[in-house]
Parts: structure tokens; sequence; C-alpha cells
């Protein structure tokens, strides 16, 4: 099954419903500002998979620092470039939304903080993610001795079992003790 | 509204915001509790004064609701119908300050909770911050830039406070003795220019009091020459202190602390400064002869209680106006300069910031008045929340127009409980003045719902003394051994299942294992 024209059959909005944390409008929204995306050509084809530039066009995920590796990590597509299908593009914003429990923001915070996919947060990817937070300019940048103190301070917080990385579980940990996360890891349309 | 100010400047300002909108509400809420209870009950009874007995010269508004001395001692008592004005003027003071303790405590426990739940703020600071810390929801670019400044700030200020922390526990012996030996130094330093101002309130009082006769400009000038001081005062010392804290060398969050703890004492002595020459004038500690006839100082004051008032009413007044000219003649001005003559100077200036400690700082002095100035003038409150209402709208358009985002940003759950905290400082000195007042000090006796009393608070037994004697014996029990030790120990039980409840249900919180929803497709 798959999305069709521009018109979202009732079969399928009932079962977006079912299996996502969004409402019917939410759905509706998204498939709006979705197909909106699409160029005239692609707009009958079952199934449009949309390249990742004209994803981050989108004003929610513009400024985002984080934008190219949500898109990296919601995407379905075999070359792992980003592209997101209508499908994919609902799980985002299922993840993103209101509804949408502890464990599945922490599950998809982790996916996203995870630089080089490997399962675990080690040394560099918190080295990218701190980079990412304050901003690539030069004034916001850290110098080098801060970073690594910054990244030790963080790794003997959070690194439970000493092995030098941060992983699921506990990830999971810290943010659970942390009350502003799921209001802050939010994006509506 | 205050989102747009908490995205753009942090959550320090927008606390701030928060806390005046709090204040707003109150003061509203005390006035309509004491219009109901003392206002229209004076108005409807019309039992006002008919004509000026004394004229003292300050002008009319002297003889209206506004001060205590209109309002008269009737006790009504008509067909089923029965309402002692005195006794209900001194109850609604006490319930005023009673309902502003419950409000305090009940935000500060609010807060508390926000406190409590992110386990203070040392402890996993550093991976909070990193994992947790970006808000997906914030659009734009300028948002973002905003977001990553703050951030980057953050984790500089906490991890240059932990260098600190490390260098000074590495110091060798004699530079540790230099350190103490100039910080003891420099803390006596700050004593006495806390000392200075003070003595310098202390003199000014006096003047004013002694010269309270002289008309035109000048006379004007010596009404407002207390207040004129503790402005100025309040305005050079904490500067002073600003230049010497670099000396100090405690780590930035230590230096903070400091200067606001030290602003605040400042603050809250002067108003005590303030008080205190009244009432020694009032019960003549220089001259006792002027107080044997009455019992208070007759001579120089005939109505008291309305001079008080019109003390507090100075001091608010006067707070308005300046925080009025400060924005007008100091920060537009500044900013029209900075954006318009762009060189090195003005860049090293700057925009005016917008300073929250000592805006809330501001805050609380003014409500501090406030309360202590609400039982002589018992319309204080309305006006106070005229001047918070009118103080919100110009601090937020001088936000927008003249400040730029502060740099270093403030913890803003604990100095929102930091900052009821010092309320309730306030409120507590207030107290200490009312009940001084109310059962130590003679009421006038030309003027007030007191005058034929001995102390105000006799109000209270004579009324008591008039009711049947079951209502007598039920209120002594009350009052007695027998029952109030019994009901300490319950409301001790009560608290600590309470407590216990509330333990339980945050622990339970972040326990619960929601049910997970497979992807579609």
């Amino acid at each position: 099954m798959g999305t069709t024209a521009s018109q979202l059959g009732k079969e399928l909005l009932s079962e977006y419903q079912e299996l996502t944390f969004l409402t019917k409008q939410e759905i509706l929204l998204a498939h709006k500002r979705f197909t909106e995306l699409l160029t005239k050509d692609e707009k009958d084809i079952p199934n449009v998979r949309i390249p990742m530039e004209r994803i981050l066009t989108l004003p929610e995920l513009k400024s985002n620092p984080f934008r190219k590796r949500i898109c990296l990590v919601f995407s379905t597509s075999e070359q792992k470039d980003g592209s997101l299908t209508f499908e994919d593009f609902l799980d985002l914003l299922s993840a993103f939304s209101d509804s949408a429990t502890l464990e599945i923001k922490s599950h998809y915070a982790f996916r996203i903080f995870d630089f080089d996919d490997d399962g675990t947060l080690d040394f560099n990817d918190l080295q990218t993610l701190v980079n990412c937070l304050t901003g690539e300019t030069d004034e916001t940048r850290l110098t080098p001795e801060e970073m690594s103190q910054l990244i030790n301070n963080i790794l003997e917080e959070s690194d439970i079992d000493k092995d030098g990385t941060v992983n699921l579980s506990e990830f999971q940990h810290v943010i659970s003790r942390s009350p502003d996360f799921v209001s802050s890891f939010k994006i509506v349309l | 509204m205050l989102q747009k100010i908490g995205g753009n400047f942090g959550g320090g300002v927008q606390s701030y915001f928060l806390f005046l909108r709090f204040l707003v509400i109150l003061n509203l809420f005390s006035f309509l509790l004491i219009a109901g209870f003392v206002i229209i009950p004076s108005i409807v009874f019309r039992s006002v004064e008919g004509s000026a007995v004394n004229n003292t010269g300050t002008g009319f508004i002297e003889y209206t609701y506004l001060f205590y001395g209109y309002y008269n001692n009737t006790q009504i008592e008509g067909m089923n119908f029965s309402y002692n004005i005195p006794l209900a003027y001194l109850s609604t003071a006490g319930f005023y300050l009673l309902f502003c303790l419950f409000c305090i405590i009940a935000r500060m426990g609010t807060t508390a909770r926000v406190v409590a739940a992110t386990g203070g703020s040392s402890e996993g600071n550093y991976s909070s911050l990193v994992f947790t810390g970006w808000d997906y929801g914030s659009n734009g670019d300028q948002a973002t830039k905003l977001k990553q400044q703050n951030i980057y700030y953050r984790l500089q200020v906490d991890l240059e406070e932990e260098r600190i922390k490390k260098r000074s526990a590495s110091l060798t012996q004699w530079q540790k003795v230099f350190l103490y030996s100039a910080r003891i130094l420099l803390f006596f330093l700050t004593l006495a220019f806390i000392g200075l101002a003070i003595t310098g309130i202390f003199f000014a009082t006096n003047f004013s009091q002694q010269n309270s006769e002289q008309q035109g400009i000048l006379g004007l000038f010596y009404e407002y020459l207390p207040s004129i001081v503790i402005t100025v005062a309040n305005f050079i010392v904490p500067m002073l202190n600003d230049q010497i804290a670099p000396f100090e060398r405690y780590s930035p969050g230590v230096t903070v602390v400091f200067a606001l703890v030290r602003a605040v004492l400042l603050r809250l002595i002067s108003l005590a400064i303030l008080l205190f020459t009244l009432w020694r004038q009032i019960t003549c500690e220089k001259t006792p002869a002027d107080c044997e006839l009455c019992g208070y100082n007759i001579k120089v004051y005939q109505c008291w209680e309305t001079r008080v008032g019109q003390e507090m009413y100075k001091l608010t007044l006067f707070d308005l106006i300046i925080n009025i000219a400060v924005l007008i003649l100091v920060e537009f001005p500044r900013r029209i300069v900075v954006d318009n003559w762009p060189n090195k100077l003005t860049r090293w200036v700057g925009r005016q910031e917008f300073m929250v400690p000592y805006n809330v700082l501001g805050l609380v002095y003014g409500q501090t008045v406030v309360w202590t100035g609400a039982f002589f003038c018992p319309l204080l409150p309305l006006i106070n929340t005229l001047k918070f209402f009118i103080l919100f709208y110009t601090k937020r358009i001088t936000l927008f127009h003249n400040c730029r985002p502060a740099l270093k940003t403030f913890r803003s759950t604990t100095s929102s409980f930091f900052f009821s905290g010092i309320l309730l400082l306030g409120l507590f000195l207030a107290s200490l003045v009312m009940i001084y007042s109310v059962a130590l000090i003679h009421p006038s006796m030309a003027c007030g719902p007191f005058r034929l009393s001995t102390t105000m608070w006799v109000v209270v037994p004579t009324t008591i003394s008039k009711l049947s004697q079951t209502t007598q014996d039920f209120l002594f029990f009350l009052g007695s051994q027998s029952f109030s030790i019994p009901l300490f120990v319950l409301s001790c039980l009560v608290l600590c299942y309470i407590v216990a409840f509330a333990c339980l249900q945050e622990k339970c919180y972040f326990v619960k294992s929601p049910t997970q929803t497979g992807r579609p497709g």
C-alpha cells in the first residue's frame, strides 16, 4: 500500500492513526505539507521518495543543527541517503509528537546522536554532538582542552560500566532524570 | 507572550516577568480583601470625618480613604446586624499578611518540586545539558543561534568553575593565607560601604522630619529626602561591591550569590533604619517629656499612623518615578547612541543587558514597603497593583527595544525559589513592624479607628469579652495547652504523611513503562 495522488484514503488514515502517535488532523496536515514538496511529475508515483535536500527546506527542520542526522535515522532507503517516503515522514513526526513516550523519544535521540552508527556514543560522537550544540562558528567553539574536560566529565557522570562509551541504557538513565526532555524533544508542523 | 520573552532572552528574564505577574495578582486580591472588609463598610456606613480637624499642611490627600486617619471607630449595631470597624480593620490586616504568606509558600512549593525532580544543580549537570539541552521546537536561525550561544556560555561557565575549584584546592600555603586575608579585608570594606549608606539614611530621615514644615519646592525635596537617599545608596553600593568582587577571586556562581545577598541586606536594612528612626521619634526617645501626656509624641505627630503611611506611600511613588526616569533618561538614549554611532567605545559599552537579580530585588523591596505600609494606608495595595502593572509593560518595552539577550543565563528554577525566599524575608520584616505597632505603641487620639483604646490590640479582648460565655470558654479552650499540644502532634503526623505520599508519587513518575508501537509499512 502507498499514498496516491493528493487524497488520503479513509482506510489508510485509520491505519496510520493506529500505528503512530499522531492524531487524524496531524496526519492530514503532514500529508498536505509532504505533497507540497513534490514536483508535478512525482505526484503520481506511489511510495514516492523525497531526497534529503528538499526535506531540509521545511522551516521546522531548516535551522535545526541535527537536521541531517534526523533524516538519516528515519530514512528507510537502501542507499542510506536520507530520503524519506511519506511513511518515513510520519514516523519522524510520530517520534517527535506530543504523545510519544519517553522510551521512544530517548531511543531515537540516541540514534540521532550516534553519528558513526556503531550503537554507542564514543568520544568522537560526543565531540560532534557538543559542536552541533554550541554552533560551528569560531566564537562559540570550545577549545580542545575544554572539550576533553567536558567529555571526560560526561563520561564520568553517565558511563556506568566504564567502557569509555555511553550505550542506550546509560543514555536513557540520564534522560529519565530530566523532566524537560519530553517537552523539548518535540517538532510540531 | 511570555514564551516569546523566554525564547529570545532566556529563562531568567522569563522568570522575572512571571514573578512580576504573580505580584500584580497578589496585590489585586489583597486589595479586594481589604476593600471588601474595611473600605466598603466604611463608605457604606458613612462613618468618616466630616471636616479636617488639624491642618498639617500636607494637602487634601491626607484626609481621604488613602490613609489610616480617615477611618472612624464606629461600631454599627443595627437591627440583626453588627459590624465592628476597628476589629475588621485589625483582622483584615492580619488575614492580608497570612494570605500573602500562603500564596508565597504555594509558589515556592511548585518551584521546589522542579528543583527536587532535577536533583539539584550540580549532579549529572553536564550530561543532562548535552543530552537534553536542545529544544527541537524552536524555529528560525535567530532562535537557533541564541540557543547555541546560551549552551556555549553555560558549558563555559560550568567548566571554568570546575577549573577554579581545582586551582584553589592546589594553592600553596602562602597563597592561601594571602587570599583569605584579602577576602576578610574586602568583606569589611563592603560592610563599611553598607554602614556608610545606613548612616546616610539615618541622618536624612532625621533631617527630613525636623524640616517637615518647609513649603514649596524645598519642602517637597525635604519630604522625599529619605526616599532619594535610599534609592541613591541602593544604586551606588552594589556598583562599588561589583568593582571589588573580582579581587575576591570566588568562582562565578558564588560571586553572584554574594552580590545578591549583599544587595538584599542593604535594601531591607535601609528600610528597617527608616522605620527605626520614625519609631524613635514617635515614642520620643530623645525628649521623654513629650510622651508623658498621651504615650506618644503628640507634639510632632497629631496622627502618627498617617505619617508612617505617608512615608511608605512616598517610597512607593518615588520608586516608580525613578524606574520610569531611568528608562527614559538612561536606557533609550544608550540604545540610540550605541546603534547610531558605532565606534570602539560604544561597542565596548554595548546595549543594556537586562539584569535579572537587581530587578527582582527592586520588586521585592517595593512589595515589602507595601506590606509595611498597608496597615497605615489601606489603599496602598491598589496603588501597588497599578504600579507593578505599569512596570510590567514598561519593562517589557525596554526589554524588546533596548536590551540585548543576556549571555550568561540564570538558572531559572533555583532562582525563582531564592526570590520567593527573599520575599518571605520581607514579609517577615513587615509583620514584625505591624505586630510592634499594634501591640505596643499607643494609637493616636485624634484620628483613626482605634482612637479610644490604649493599644490597638485591646479591641480584640474587649470584643471577646462581649461574646456569650460558652463562646468565650470555647475560645479559651482553643488557646490552652490541652488543645494545642495534641493539635501540634496531629499536624506533624499529617505533614509526614503528605511528604511521604509526594515522594512516592515522584518516584513512580519515571518508572511507568509505556506500550511500544511498531513501525508501519
